[in-house]
């Protein structure tokens, strides 16, 4: 009987970690010689690494530009064994699909998988991120025998949803968010069925770009495949199947014992967000973890409710995900990236919960809740590894996004639609011992960056009015890293479209740790009927050369809609421009304990303002040779201290008023029970 | 009596090869002296002097040519002992370089640390914040100008910089690859606020000028470092001159260039010194082929700390997609690739605990201080060089000639106490582990080089320099899938030896769409006018630049290569354009055929996607001029026999593809006569360097004393 359903398999999500162990791979297994396998290892990880340069070096879409990919080779049960990439989350995710194919359709008739098929995906219930994500694997036979797996994920964007750039904000149900499709063939005998590109070409906005980034995608799993058996050919299947699972073992072997030597406890985290799309509301994700051994267990209780008609919810596999990438990337980072990682990782999501979606939710703003439980792990993890490497103990990133989506005919009239590279443009947090990087990328891609801005309006239709820092870090004892304040005009086009996503203009994205301050909140200003070109043509020093002086004193002229960073698309003229922030990273410590040199040696460089340095820092100084006056700072900082002494109550005082406390009814509508949504 | 002189420094060694015209070659080292390069310099001359019998003064007289790879440059960078510089940049785009495409931080540091996200750092500014400014210009993607420049606004700018004390300006605009218009007016303004007899007088750079391409962060990077290195090379460099003048040297000073060719001191741009030793190296290695017919090599250059290679394909250098990273900064800079991976005799064998104890090798090195455990300099962890020592590779007693005596216990006891005690296995077991993985991990970095450009590594020969080259040269081309390997016998100086053989060369690149296949329209272009525009344009400075150097418009070839895509593809791929001119569809078809050709060999057919569009995005024009290169003395054959001389005795040597220790022949290469013929086992001592010779593998010395190996007999598969 055939295991079709026609609808979600619902099993096979949850196979996150490593299949059982076959008694072949186990014999295989045994018989390596430890040396032959260190230099297999090696040479797997090096055809990882020509399948993503493959990948990348063919592929067109911004996602592909800035590095937004990952490249694996697979079991032949579909487990993730060698990944290349820097985008952390597909070596937790990236099986899904491929357990999908090996389960579906190996046996199924009608599709079937042979030599020669591949293999098409981006349904967000199987990849776990968002439809923006697509895949593509084939699978490697050696002599009939289905040896593994090859495949590449890369963000493409456009899929024709209802907004361009494949995360439409305004989505009421999945059914508004372009094709989301489970693992399709799309190509056999070594060749992609015209018919079925098509079908695809069809359904976006920009065919190009898909069509190049599916061949990209084609190209490196072909030419990895090519690699794959010329080491079977030389060494043999058993050592092959053997090689790749010991991969797996060794890596969770490895992490295990990383886990183990964390303390037991249970650590928490509940971040509130502050938007569900293109409406400002407010909901919390609570998160805790629970070290056990070598087990860290996941837990969500707590955290608000699926929202039927916002695109706001993730399936569990998306916070799964993310929270590899705090793993892998601050904790791991030693360690090899593959699924192996998450035996260390038990996980309970409660039934309808925004983070656990069902049924037609709308999921294409999943990434937010997402990164936000990342927020927590950067919390839990500094926590858990203060007292077993305390240089790890870092304030997070930036995590609210913040970056534009367009789409429309460019300059030489060719369709386009995208996002822009600037979500990758944010600051990074502060450390225990330094300052996080002013614009360090994004958190959660960092292999990618932000592109050139001659290189985006090469064939995007604007011109960039500034793209500076922004001093929107979290300050601290160490402060957060800066991010980026850009501003676009439409150019040479009658029209395009435009629209922006992320979080974090009411409630900070990202929160400092250890006494150090929040990132701050940022919002968007969309400028339609501009003076721009007027004072192009005029007075240009009257136009702002970063987000501090379009805020101070360059406000440019026109219809001005300051907005929450969520905005949906909607069309902008010619001379119409966009201002939007990256954010900050949050900060580190007490900001009284900065050392005053620091501070003034940041307004020298123009990282901090005048404002921040003498309001939040306490710095007494020359404003004209910034010299510290080190006896008047001591004095204003003493004052400061004992200032908050008198501001504080004891902690039985402050449960009781807080507790008191409740926001506004209007906020909590997608809330739950407040302030424990379980306890409705 | 002509001579010609070429210098490779590097950061032990100054390398020296000395030809006299249609004769003897003579080579040599001298420690680097960091502190004055010129007095390690010198004093390579007088060795090269003397070993022509000939005074210096007469020796340089003499000298036709002095050709030089400097680091000056380099040294500058890593020391930071570059001038207070200026930028001018457009307004809104003043922290271009503190952004660095936010991932700036992950440029010019190992995998390993880059995947440490806790830890990351940026490279500290060559220029600090408060020494930018901006003037409120713009043009845009098309050259259109947007906010045209005011000039009070620049000379108030100007004055900031000045006050500031900057003692150079580097003029960084947005779209200036296009319309570098706004460059060159405030180039005008400050020439002529401060002209050249005033002493406020100070170099002025243009990006544009440095590198007229597209992506304003590695445009201005390339000159914000070019201009960071210009003043000490151009002080170092006139220094030295003085000297060479006053110890009889008439001749201008030729620097050699990364791009391939070499250019006077006077006319030569800072930023295209840097790394100009190993491109040397490469060209050396195709001198060499040509000679042989071997059309595709792959060079490599083991040293201690790292690991060089570079291609040679179907006989030529090709430039291909590279942005070279300059210290920590990506530049853009036509330059040759010569990739460097941090493996050497100095890599150290650890064991991974977190991994079940499993032995790795690298990427972390014991330098050349204190170095492996054997120098006896202080190092204690165990090396590729502890092992090769404990293998019997190297003669504990001739090292570097006899220079360095090695101590085979320490190497023992480093690698006893570190590898084979926590795994269980005795000292010449681990020693084994550790060269087979550095060996085999060496082998297929270079694989996946080789085949990410295209090629199918199996129809290449391998040339093994450096110190430690020809000793693993074997043992890893079998990762390589090669079967072929020459080693030089200026191996340990080919960099030098490679200078020998570059042409007068200079590369002239722009950056410039043009959709030769339309996506919009599906059609061709018919605008032949703007192609051949940007390659007159090229040429006119190419001719007009080797003019300046002495040469005749009809000496100049020229060659055309292309940076080309698909549609909105981000990256390019290079390829050779068959016409200079276009005049007809059919030429554009032609540079269309030739890249999906290209496209097709390096990614597969599959990948081809001709409907969406097809773009020229940056030109590159070679203009070459043929120069007279060293030559290599034939010498008569003697027999396959080396003589009774040449065999030094035996020693117990472990043969990796013979899995067991054979009673081994030892030769010394000064004694061998070309046209001797050895058959593995065997090891070849030379002054500075080992050749090892596995079983199944033929030695030859050829009439040039070149050495071939040939793997003669099949053992087992690597991967």
């Amino acid at each position: 009987m055939s295991n079709i359903t026609y609808g979600r398999d619902f099993e096979v999500v949850q196979r996150l970690k490593p299949e059982p162990i076959t008694p072949e791979e186990a014999r295989a297994m045994e018989n390596l010689d430890p040396t032959d396998f260190e230099i297999f290892n090696h040479k797997m990880n090096m055809i990882g690494l020509e399948g993503k340069e493959t990948t990348q070096k063919l592929g067109a879409s911004a996602g592909m530009r800035w590095g937004d990919v990952a490249f694996g080779i697979y079991t032949a049960q579909g487990d993730l064994a060698i990944c290349a990439t820097g985008i952390w989350f597909h070596a937790a995710l990236g099986q899904i699909p491929v357990k999908y194919i090996v389960k579906h359709w190996t046996g199924d008739p009608s599709v079937g998988v042979k030599e020669g098929d591949s293999f098409f995906f981006n349904d967000p219930f199987y990849c776990g991120v968002h439809g923006a994500d697509m895949g593509l694997a084939v699978p490697v036979f050696y002599k009939d025998k289905l040896i593994c797996f090859t495949g590449a994920i890369v963000h493409s964007g456009e899929n024709g949803a209802t907004e361009p750039g494949g995360n439409p904000s305004t989505s009421r149900s999945r059914y508004d968010e372009g094709f989301l499709l489970p693992p399709l063939k799309i190509g056999e005998g070594y060749a992609l069925k015209e018919d079925i590109m098509t079908m695809l070409t069809n359904f976006v906005r920009d065919p190009r770009t898909l069509v190049l980034d599916i061949k990209a995608r084609l190209a490196a799993c072909r030419i990895a495949q090519r690699r794959i058996l010329d080491v079977v050919g030389k060494k043999g299947v058993d050592f092959f199947l053997g090689g790749l699972r010991k991969v797996m073992v060794e890596t969770a072997s490895a992490a295990k014992k990383k886990v183990m030597e964390l303390p037991d406890g249970t650590f928490r985290h509940p971040v509130f967000m502050d938007t569900v799309g293109p409406e400002s509301s407010l909901i919390k994700l609570n998160v805790e973890v629970e070290k056990k051994g070598d087990t860290l267990k996941l837990n969500f209780k707590d955290t608000s409710p699926m929202i039927p008609d916002r695109p706001m919810n993730t399936y569990f596999q998306g916070i799964i995900g993310l929270t590899m990438v705090y793993l892998c990337g601050w904790f791991f980072h030693n360690l090899p990236a593959n699924n192996a990682l998450l035996e260390v990782l038990e996980w309970e999501f409660p039934p309808d919960a925004l983070v656990n979606a069902s049924g037609d939710t709308p999921t294409a703003n999943a990434p937010f809740p997402q990164v936000a439980v990342c927020q927590s792990m950067f919390h839990i993890g500094a926590k858990l590894t203060y007292n077993y490497d305390h240089l790890r103990a870092v304030a997070p990133w930036y995590h609210g996004f913040g970056f534009g989506v367009y789409g429309g005919f460019n300059q030489w009239g060719e369709p386009f639609a995208d996002i822009t590279g600037e979500m990758n443009a944010t600051g990074a947090g502060a450390r225990p011992d330094a300052d996080g990087l002013d614009v360090a990328g994004s958190f959660f891609a960092t292999m990618s960056d932000c592109s050139d801005v001659e290189t985006t309006e090469a064939d995007k239709p604007f011109v960039y009015l500034f793209r500076n820092f922004f001093q929107n870090h979290g300050p601290g004892k160490y402060r957060g890293g800066n991010g980026t304040g850009y501003g676009i005009v439409v150019h040479k086009v009658p029209w395009i479209g435009i629209g922006t996503l992320g979080y974090g203009s009411k409630f900070p994205a990202s929160v400092g740790i250890f006494g150090g301050y929040a990132a701050s909140t940022s919002s968007v200003q969309f400028l339609r009927g501009s003076n721009i070109k007027e004072l192009q043509a005029t007075n240009g020093e009257a136009i702002p050369s970063n987000m501090l002086e379009l805020y101070t004193n360059k406000p440019l002229e026109g219809q001005r809609n300051m907005t929450q960073i969520t905005t949906p698309v909607g069309p902008m003229m010619e001379g119409d421009a966009v201002f939007i922030a990256a954010g900050g990273g949050a900060g580190y410590g007490d900001v009284l304990e900065r050392d005053p040199a620091l501070v003034v040696e940041d307004l020298r460089l123009s990282l901090i303002t005048q404002w921040q340095a003498k309001n939040v820092y306490r710095v007494v100084y020359d404003e004209k040779t910034l010299r510290v006056d080190e006896e008047a700072t001591k004095e204003l900082r003493e004052a400061e201290k004992r200032e908050r002494l008198t501001r504080g109550v004891p902690y039985e005082d402050f449960e009781k008023e807080w507790l008191g406390k409740r926001p506004s009814q209007d906020i909590l509508k997608y809330y739950g029970a407040y302030p424990n949504p379980s306890k409705a | 009596m002509g001579y010609t002189v070429d210098v490779d420094i590097g950061g032990t060694f100054t390398d020296f090869c000395g030809a006299q015209r249609g004769g003897q070659i003579t080579l040599t080292k001298t420690p680097t002296t960091h502190y004055d390069l010129s007095v390690g310099f010198l004093r390579g001359l007088k060795e090269l002097a003397k070993s022509f019998n000939t005074p210096l003064k007469k020796f340089l007289s003499e000298c036709d040519a002095i050709h030089y790879c400097t680091t000056l440059g380099t040294n500058a960078l890593i020391e930071r002992t570059g001038p207070k510089l200026g930028i001018i940049t457009t307004a809104g785009f003043e922290d271009t370089v503190a952004i660095g495409r936010a991932r700036s931080w992950a440029d010019g540091i190992s995998g390993m640390e880059n995947k440490d996200l806790a830890r990351i750092m940026k490279p500290i500014p060559l220029v600090p914040r408060d020494m930018i400014v901006g003037v409120h210009e713009r043009i845009d993607s098309s050259g259109n100008v947007v906010l045209p420049i005011r000039k009070d606004d620049v000379l108030e700018k100007l004055q900031y910089l000045v006050e500031k004390g900057a003692m150079g300006y580097i003029i960084c605009l947005i779209s200036s690859y296009y319309n570098p218009s706004h460059e060159m007016m405030i180039k005008e303004i400050i020439e002529e606020e401060y002209p050249e007899d005033y002493l406020g007088s100070m170099p002025v750079f243009l990006s544009h000028n440095i590198s007229p391409k597209m992506g304003e962060y590695t445009r201005f990077t390339s000159a914000v470092v070019n201009a960071y290195i210009h003043s000490v090379m151009a002080e170092e460099l006139s220094r030295l001159i003085w000297e060479l003048k006053d110890n009889g040297y008439a001749r201008p000073l030729i620097l050699v260039q990364n791009v391939g060719g070499m250019k006077k001191v006077t006319r030569t741009r800072a930023i295209l010194t840097y790394n100009a030793g190993p491109v040397s190296g490469l060209y050396g290695s195709r001198y060499l082929g040509d000679l042989y017919g071997m059309k595709n090599i792959i060079f490599t250059d083991m040293g201690g700390t790292s690991y060089d290679i570079g291609i040679v394909s179907d006989g030529q250098i090709r430039t291909y997609d590279f942005i070279p990273v300059i210290d920590r900064w990506r530049t853009n800079i036509p330059a040759i690739e010569v990739k460097s991976i941090g493996a050497g005799g100095g890599s150290i064998a650890w064991i991974n605990r977190l991994f079940g104890n499993r032995l790795e090798v690298g990427p972390q090195s014991a330098g050349s201080m204190p170095g492996p455990a054997c120098y006896d300099q202080g190092g204690t962890e165990p090396t590729v060089t502890d092992a090769d020592l404990i293998l019997g590779y190297l003669n504990p007693d001739n090292y570097l000639g006899g220079k360095m005596k090695l101590k085979r216990d320490l190497a023992e006891k480093a690698i006893r106490e570190k590898i084979a005690e926590p795994l269980g296995i005795d000292v010449m077991e681990a020693a084994v582990r550790i060269r087979r993985i550095i060996d085999a991990k060496m082998g297929q970095e270079v694989f996946n080089e080789v085949v990410l450009k295209g090629y199918d590594p199996r129809e290449f020969v391998v040339f093994a320099c450096g110190g430690a080259g020809p000793s693993h040269a074997l043992d890893i081309a079998p990762y390589m899938e090669v079967k072929k390997v020459v080693v030089s016998p200026f191996s340990p100086v080919f960099g030098a030896f490679g200078a020998s053989t570059i042409d007068i060369m200079q590369v002239f690149d722009r950056s410039r769409m043009i959709k030769l296949f339309q996506y919009a329209t599906q059609a061709y272009t018919e605008d032949y006018e703007t192609f051949n525009g940007i390659v007159k344009e090229l040429s006119d400075l190419a001719l007009r630049d080797l003019q300046m150097e002495g040469y005749q418009p009809e000496e100049v070839k020229f060659a055309l290569e292309l940076e080309m895509r698909y549609g909105m593809q981000y990256n390019f791929t290079k390829v050779e354009s068959p016409h200079l001119e276009l005049h007809s569809t059919q030429d554009v078809m032609d540079i269309c055929r030739c890249f999906e050709e290209t496209y097709a060999q390096v990614y597969t057919p599959e990948a081809a996607f001709p409907q969406g569009g097809i773009n020229i995005e940056n030109f590159f024009l070679k203009a070459s001029v043929p120069s007279k290169h060293v030559e290599l003395m034939a010498r008569e054959l003697s027999g396959e026999t080396p003589g009774p001389d040449a065999l030094k005795g035996t020693r117990t040597v472990y043969f990796v593809n013979a899995s067991k220790s054979l009673e081994t022949p030892i030769y010394a290469f000064e004694m061998l006569q070309p046209g001797n013929v050895i058959f593995g086992p065997a090891v070849i001592e030379a002054e500075d360097t080992t050749c090892v010779i596995n079983p199944g593998w033929r030695f030859v010395m050829d009439q040039y004393r070149q050495c071939l190996l040939e793997q003669v007999e099949h053992k087992t598969a690597a991967l």
